[in-house]
């Protein structure tokens, strides 16, 4: 009996000692971990968009998210678009709720800052506020503008690919045709799958227009030699109307899949696909109801 | 309590060569075969492997003669989770470009056979000192074997090494694949065995 107290307290505070330094560890590091990550985020938001070290993003650079919820009002389902809008001078938050056919359902405004909407818990506090049925959250959209004009859309996606899903950030400008790829997260196999977040795989997505990308395949043919260089950005290897060049001779190929690995290529291919295919979708019914509604928009 | 009589620098060494845990100990094989495709892969698990040793070493030879000896096992886990989380969360949170590609291995590192091991053979035997000097070696030498086995597999499996192009080409493809992986671990081991034997005849002859 003593023994079986021994070990229950001696088990007791172990656990109770090692959970305090690990509580107090998150405590300390929270705040700084979620920064990082939200730097990490815009980082490659602007990276995408061109914009890096020893070419700092200009002030008039907009980044504006847009959420995307479905929300289930008496067992109908509808998609609820919460975006910036303009209040007088102030901006605030708006919801605009849509049926599945694309019309317009109801707009709310939302009483939550830009702060706040950064954290989704504070988002689903003011959508609760103001949406009777359930929801539930889909994804995000930045739109990017310049000086009141659009520059481009970042999305962030994930879709699957050889073993689990791939997380990747797709830059395309207004009329679709892709900005750049990057591959937030991937459990592709190292050497082989894990290649798509190689500059020669990724680097082919880029500037493949809209009307290519709808029919694009993935081919099994080794991949040029100076088409890898032109890919490889590496600065003074090429000459700049070289790179011209090239790219635009390329401009229209299809993926060149990576050795030993179709299945991650292909699934990158057909993931790229479909995540611009409904986003263009998306956003153009989204775009109507916003104009046929009058809504005050600032995204 | 027997006390070890090896001197800082023996421990050391014990740990890199003579009781090397991959080759030796066949300890952690699972990620000596699943990770070290590449060079890079090795040397970040291997200082992962490294710090987290190191600390629960300290912290268990620190805390012996508190522990139940019924507990232990539990306690040592606790150790090794409390300090693996700690890891994750300051390179999280102060060294994000570290943390960017070391983050999935100090996640894997709780489930490790070498560090539970070390605290149950060693450092709850013998005084803070030598089992820092233990875990250092141990930690050494799991560096050592993960950086061996990415070195031969990235060469002559992707053609390169840290990244760089040598060959130009994929030499042997077999090399990258899980496989390959037991392959080169067996052939190391077998190097190993047979340095092991050379050793001990020199000394016999000079006996």
């Amino acid at each position: 009996m003593k023994q079986i107290l021994r070990i229950t307290i001696g088990l007791i505070i172990s656990c109770l000692a090692a959970g305090t330094i690990m509580g107090s560890a998150y405590v300390f590091t929270a705040k700084a971990k979620k920064h990082n990550e939200h730097q990490k985020e815009q980082d490659t938001m602007l990276g995408l968009l061109g914009y890096g070290k020893g070419k700092p993003a200009p002030s008039a650079l907009k980044l504006q998210s847009i959420y995307r919820y479905v929300i289930d009002e008496k067992g109908s389902k509808y998609l609820g678009y919460m975006f910036p809008v303009k209040k007088g001078n102030d901006s605030g938050y708006g919801l605009l709720v849509i049926t599945l056919e694309g019309k317009f359902h109801a707009f709310h405004e939302l009483k939550i800052t830009a702060e706040q909407a950064l954290d989704a818990g504070e988002r689903e506090k003011a959508l609760a506020a103001v949406l009777k049925g359930t929801f539930v959250y889909s994804d995000e959209t930045v739109a990017a503008s310049m000086d009141g004009k659009r520059v481009a859309y970042l999305l962030p996606g994930h879709f699957q690919g050889f073993k689990t899903f791939i997380k990747v950030m797709l830059a395309v400008d207004p009329s679709y045709d892709i900005l750049g790829l990057e591959i937030m997260e991937h459990e592709e196999d190292p050497g082989l799958g894990g290649d798509i977040v190689q500059d020669f795989f990724k680097n082919q997505f880029k500037n493949k227009s809209y009307q290519k990308l709808k029919q694009l395949e993935v081919v099994k043919e080794p991949l040029p030699e100076e088409y890898r260089k032109a890919l490889e950005v590496k600065k003074g290897a090429m000459s700049q109307e070289e790179l011209q060049r090239i790219r635009a001779k390329y401009q229209d190929s299809d993926i060149y899949a990576l050795t030993g690995a179709t299945i991650s290529s292909k699934a990158v291919t057909d993931g790229v696909k479909g995540m611009v295919k409904r986003f263009a979708y998306r956003v153009e019914v989204l775009e109507r109801v916003v104009q046929s509604q009058k809504i005050p928009a600032a995204f | 309590m027997a006390h070890t009589k090896k001197s800082n620098s023996q421990l050391f060494f014990n740990g890199l060569l003579s009781e090397n845990p991959i080759f030796r100990l066949a300890l952690s094989m699972c990620p000596a075969v699943g990770i070290s495709t590449s060079v890079m892969n090795g040397i970040l698990l291997g200082v992962a492997v490294l710090f987290v040793q190191v600390f629960s070493s300290c912290t268990i030879s620190a805390i012996k003669n508190y522990i139940h000896p019924r507990i232990r096992i539990p306690t040592y886990t606790l150790t090794i989770a409390t300090w693996v989380t700690v890891i994750d969360l300051v390179l999280a949170a102060y060294v994000p470009a570290a943390y960017k590609e070391m983050g999935i291995f100090v996640k894997l590192i709780v489930a490790f056979a070498i560090i539970t091991m070390r605290l149950e053979m060693f450092a709850a035997k013998n005084p803070l000192i030598p089992s820092f000097w233990d875990a250092v070696g141990m930690g050494f030498g799991f560096l050592f074997g993960m950086v061996t086995l990415g070195a031969i597999r990235e060469i002559l499996g992707s053609g390169t090494f840290l990244g760089f192009d040598l060959v130009g080409e994929k030499p042997l493809l077999f090399f990258i694949l899980p496989a390959a992986g037991f392959f080169v671990v067996g052939f190391m081991m077998a190097i190993y065995n047979y340095m092991d034997l050379v050793f001990k005849r020199m000394k016999e002859k000079k006996g």
